[in-house]
Parts: structure tokens; C-alpha cells; sequence
């Protein structure tokens, strides 16, 4: 049982000043193994507040990051689950299923995890799934607009991943899940 | 100021491994005006009834043989007659259909033989955890195993697991990650849990709280008698026994929201585990986890409420056991009590709630411990009543050097009890039973 957490384009401080406090009242230290940051945090106050939560964390590059020494992606292992992270401003169009799927078998991952288009989404292919989180903050993207605040909270446990969603929608708090099970051959590719 | 009783003043009192000042005779030292009496009764002993006592003849009687178990030194094995007798009269009771539990209690109260395998049987005895009837053993302990197994399996279960359960109630979406391509479904929460919860009732709430009461009795256990291939070290043994340890703390402190865990309990889970593990039958032996769960519930049962931080200052909390233990020490002797309290300021705080909240298993080596807790448990009025009398008796074994101390070397010489002579103790705390 392993709790990952996923997020992203916080753009604070230059779309949003901060998390929203009901997701901040949430996200305490000592309950997550894991932080999957897409990028665009922007500044290093934000990865200093993520580091609080959980020593274990993983950034990429997002386009507005100031720190500019993140990678442009990243993978690791948790459990049975590899996971790969990217911002996805690099991958047109943006957003698009089958190009983030050419990512996806390139980073040989199960689990795709990006951002960029500021909305939440999970998708489903024959070389796994890709999920973007949001932004944390709500903040606007070129993209889209009317952003719901978002993150996502996966708990991996042998070969099945449940992906929490949490939104905030209309000052609350909503959440519901995702269920996936890993099939214990390997995916073709 | 009430005269220090005759026969506290013989020379009977000097231990085996104490330093000279105590073997010396009291007598010429006597500050009483009363001739010396060597070896005779006092006035009114209250024995258990029809008990043939012998007198406890040299000043240096041989114990009972040591345990062949850990550390500590290699004693010679000498048992007395009294020892082959009690191990044979306890043999008889034991192979009864119907064990008469009082008069095992008698014969218990002087002590078990070690290394004979009867301490376990007798133990699982005193705390009701067998049934006196010996046909009933079998089913008894099959339920009570039983149970023990389904608690592990019910509370144990991560929060991961436990809402996979209650989805199995429901029908769950669970894609395949090989089916077909497309967006993944959103499905609500079963029963509103997830991780982050915070409500009260959440099992991911509780989870989360419940760790560090965990990882608590997970840092006491690693400690619990260093010295102890038993309980510590790299070996598998050491390392099942932990497990055994923590599993059993944890379980209990799930089933007691009100007390949960406290340091301590490991202490006296302790001896109960190393016992019935050390059973000589192999079947009973396997189960000591289970078993020394419930006997460690029955034995806490007389004395939780020392362990409950909110009953401190109560009538029942610690506070006022100490002070029973103060008030016992004047009436028995009470130029003693007056000058570890009064003249040299020694708060029985300092020394005797480590000694009453862990009945004592911190003060002797392990061996000894266990024959003490043959008295504790034995004896009618409980293990937190006797358990007074015999801190009563550690006080006044080393009078000499109390009164001689200041509070420093008073205190130093409590908080590291001398290693004493138990026969000798229990015997001195067998007399100072509350006399009409």
C-alpha cells in the first residue's frame, strides 16, 4: 500500500497565490510515500512546502519553472508500477491522447503522468494509462479556462492502482476514484 | 515510634549476595532492648492454612535451579527436597481431572520449579485462562486460539484492503489495463473513504493514527530485554518472538480504544510470552502468541488504571497505590518510613512506580522475576495487592542501608535493587499480611 501523490502547474506565484486551504488542510506529512510533480510549481518556495509532505519527490521541467535544472522527464518504480512524469508543453498537440501514447512506449511506463493543459484527465491505451492531474491551484492555462482546482492521490497496492481525483468544485471538495489492475504479463507493445 | 518487630532484627535477613554490612548480626547492633531471637516464629504468622512450612534454615539456602535459558550467571543446580517435594505435589494436582485451583495457588505461592515445563500450565491456570477441568483444555483452547486468529486477520488489514472488501459488496469497475482504449471511468467512493480523509469514523483516518501508537510498540519491543538472546539480536528466533510481541501490543491496543498503548505493557507481556513459549509441549508452544494475548488482557485487567495517565491522581491510579505502599511501610516499620521519607525526602515516587507498574520485572534478573511472579500471580489477593507487600518487604530487607544513606545514595540504591535472595523476600512479604 503505497500512496502516491500527483500534481502540478501550481503557477504560484505568478496565476495563484497558494494551494487552496482545503486541499492545504488535507495534504499533511507522514501519510504519503511518494510526490509526482508535473512542473511549473514555479518557484522553490513551493518544492521547500512539497518537501514537507514527503522527503521523496520528483519534478520535471515545467516551461515557467525558474529552476531550470529539472528534467525534461523522469521515470521510476513503485511497487509493481513503473511511472513516468512530463510536463507535456513538449509534446504536440497538447493533450493528445496518441502522442502522449508515442511518450508513453518511448518511457516504457506504465503509468504516464503530465500536465500542461491545466485539466484533469485519465486515459486508457494499449500501452498503458496516462493521467494528468491539473493544477493544484486552479490557475489558468492558455488551454483551458474555468480550471477546477485539482490533484490526484494513487494508492498502489501489488498490482492494482486506485486514483483518487480530488477537485475542488464550487469551494468544495469532491472526490472520486479510479480503479486499474495491472495484468502481470508485460504490455506489447 | 513503633518498635521494628523482633524478627526483623534476626540475622535470617542477610541475603546471599549482599555486602558485609547487612550479614553482621542485628543483634549487638539492635537498637531495641529486646534479647535476640534467632530463628523463631513471630507472634501471629498468617500462613495460608495446613502449609508445613519449614523453617528457612541457613542464612544461605540454596535456590531452586536456574533456568537453563539465557544469560545471567550459570548457577549450580541444587534442588532442595522442598523443591523435589513441591514439583511432585504440583505433578499430582496437575494430572487431576479437576485441579483444585486453590490449592494449586498454595503450592504455587512458594514458588515453581524451573525447567520443569509446569510454569506454563500453572500460569494459564491462575489467570482462568485454562478451565480447572482438564477435559474442557482442548476445546477451550481451540476457541480461544481461534478467536485470537480472526482478530489478527480483521484488524490487521491495511486500509487498501479494507475498502477492496467493501467493494466487493458492490460492483466494481475494475478495467483491465489491456481492454480497450478510452477514458477511464470515474466511480464514486465506497463509503466516502479515501486517503486524505479526516473524518473520525474513516479507516484511512484511523490508520494513520493508529501508526504511531505502532511504531511506539515497535521501538519498545526492540528494547524489551536487550540482554536476552530470547528477545534480542539478529537471530530468526529473536525476531519471531519480536513480531509475537508487537502483533500481540497491537492487537490489544486496537481492541482498547480508552487505553491503547502504553510503555510498559511490553514489559509485561514479556515473561507471559517467554514462558509459554518455552512450553516443553510443542503444540502449546506454537500457540503462545495467541495465549499470552489472553492471559496478558486478564493480567492488565487487576491494574490497568495505572496505565491510564487521566486516573493518576484518582483513588485508583498509580498516585494513590504509591501511597498505600508508603502507609504499609509505616505500620511496619516505621522508623524506616520516617527516614526515607520524612528525614532523607526519598518520594516513594522516585523508585516505586517503576517497581508497581511493572510488577517488578525491571528490578531483578529474569529468573528471579518469574519467581516472583509465581508468588504474584498465585496468590489470592492479586497481583497488585501482593505485589505491594513484596515492595514493602525490598524495603526493609535493605533497612541498614537505607538508614545509614542519605538521598542520594538512598535512591541510587533503589533504583538499582540489589540482587536478593527471593525465597527470602517472598517470605518476608508473605508475613507482612494485614493482621487483625
Amino acid at each position: 500500500m503505497v500512496l502516491v501523490l500527483a500534481l502540478g502547474d501550481l503557477h504560484i506565484p505568478h496565476r495563484a497565490a497558494d494551494l487552496p486551504a482545503k486541499f492545504k488542510s488535507m495534504l499533511v506529512p507522514g501519510k504519503i510515500q511518494h510526490i509526482i510533480c508535473t512542473g511549473n510549481l514555479c518557484i522553490k518556495e513551493v518544492r521547500d512546502y512539497l518537501r514537507t509532505l514527503c522527503p521523496d519527490l520528483h519534478v520535471t521541467q515545467g516551461e515557467y519553472d525558474e529552476d531550470t535544472r529539472y528534467p525534461e522527464t523522469k521515470t521510476l518504480t513503485i511497487g509493481q508500477f513503473k511511472l513516468g512524469i512530463c510536463h507535456g508543453h513538449q509534446v504536440m498537440p497538447w493533450g493528445d491522447l496518441d502522442s502522449l501514447a508515442m511518450l508513453q512506449r518511448q518511457l516504457d511506463v506504465d503509468i504516464l503522468v503530465t500536465g500542461h493543459t491545466h485539466q484533469f484527465t485519465a486515459y486508457k491505451h494499449e500501452g498503458g494509462v496516462v493521467i494528468n492531474p491539473g493544477s493544484a491551484t486552479g490557475a489558468h492555462s492558455s488551454v483551458t479556462y474555468d480550471v477546477n482546482p485539482s490533484f490526484v492521490l494513487m494508492d498502489i497496492d501489488g498490482l492494482r492502482v486506485v486514483v483518487y481525483v480530488y477537485e475542488l468544485i464550487d469551494g468544495e471538495v469532491k472526490v472520486d476514484k479510479i480503479d486499474f489492475k495491472k495484468s502481470t504479463a508485460p504490455p506489447s507493445h | 515510634m513503633k518498635k521494628v518487630p523482633d524478627w526483623l532484627n534476626s540475622s535470617l535477613w542477610s541475603s546471599v549476595a549482599s555486602p558485609s554490612d547487612r550479614i553482621s548480626p542485628y543483634d549487638s547492633k539492635s537498637t531495641t532492648a529486646a534479647a535476640p531471637h534467632p530463628a523463631t516464629e513471630p507472634p501471629a504468622p498468617v500462613l495460608p492454612p495446613s502449609v508445613v512450612r519449614e523453617e528457612p534454615p541457613e542464612p544461605e539456602p540454596v535456590s531452586p535451579s536456574n533456568d537453563r535459558g539465557d544469560d545471567e550467571k550459570v548457577r549450580p543446580e541444587r534442588p532442595s527436597a522442598e523443591d523435589i517435594s513441591r514439583q511432585s505435589l504440583l505433578l499430582a494436582e496437575l494430572s487431576k481431572k479437576v485441579i483444585n485451583i486453590g490449592e494449586l495457588r498454595r503450592i504455587t505461592s512458594q514458588g515453581l520449579p524451573d525447567g520443569s515445563g509446569i510454569r506454563s500450565a500453572v500460569w494459564k491456570l491462575l489467570l482462568g485462562y485454562l478451565p480447572p477441568d482438564r477435559g474442557l483444555w482442548l476445546s477451550e483452547l481451540a476457541k480461544k486460539r481461534l478467536q485470537y486468529q480472526n482478530f489478527k486477520t480483521e484488524l490487521l488489514m491495511n486500509p487498501s484492503e479494507i475498502t477492496r472488501k467493501m467493494d466487493k459488496s458492490t460492483v466494481s469497475g475494475n478495467d483491465e489495463m489491456k481492454s480497450t482504449s478510452g477514458e477511464l471511468s470515474r466511480s464514486d467512493l465506497t463509503g466516502g473513504e479515501h486517503p486524505l480523509s479526516l473524518g473520525e469514523t474513516s479507516v484511512w483516518n484511523k490508520f494513520f493514527q493508529e501508526t504511531e501508537i505502532i511504531e511506539q510498540i515497535d521501538r519498545d519491543v526492540k528494547r524489551t530485554h536487550p540482554d536476552m538472546h530470547f528477545f534480542s539480536g539478529d537471530s530468526l528466533d529473536a525476531k519471531a518472538n519480536q513480531e509475537a510481541l508487537k502483533t500481540v501490543l497491537t492487537i490489544f491496543a486496537k481492541l482498547n480504544p480508552g487505553i491503547r498503548y502504553v510503555q510498559g505493557m511490553n514489559e509485561i507481556l514479556a515473561p507471559l510470552y517467554y514462558v509459554f513459549r518455552n512450553d516443553p509441549n510443542e503444540g502449546y508452544a506454537a500457540s503462545a502468541e495467541a495465549d499470552s494475548f489472553f492471559c496478558f488482557v486478564e493480567l492488565l485487567s487487576g491494574f490497568r488504571d495505572n496505565f491510564c495517565k487521566q486516573l493518576d491522581n484518582s483513588v485508583v491510579g498509580i498516585r494513590s497505590t504509591i501511597t498505600r505502599l508508603s502507609e504499609m511501610l509505616k505500620q511496619h516499620d516505621e522508623e524506616l518510613w520516617r527516614h526515607l521519607e520524612i528525614t532523607t525526602k526519598v518520594n516513594p515516587q522516585f523508585y516505586a512506580f517503576r517497581w508497581i507498574t511493572l510488577l517488578l520485572t525491571q528490578e531483578f534478573n529474569f529468573a528471579d522475576s518469574l519467581h516472583i511472579w509465581d508468588a504474584l500471580l498465585s496468590d489470592p489477593e492479586g497481583p497488585q495487592e501482593t505485589v505491594l507487600r513484596v515492595c514493602c518487604a525490598m524495603l526493609i530487607l535493605v533497612r541498614r542501608r537505607l538508614l545509614a544513606g542519605d538521598f542520594t545514595s538512598n535512591l541510587r540504591l533503589l533504583q538499582n535493587y540489589p540482587s536478593t535472595n527471593i525465597a527470602h523476600l517472598l517470605y518476608v512479604a508473605n508475613k507482612l499480611r494485614s493482621t487483625p
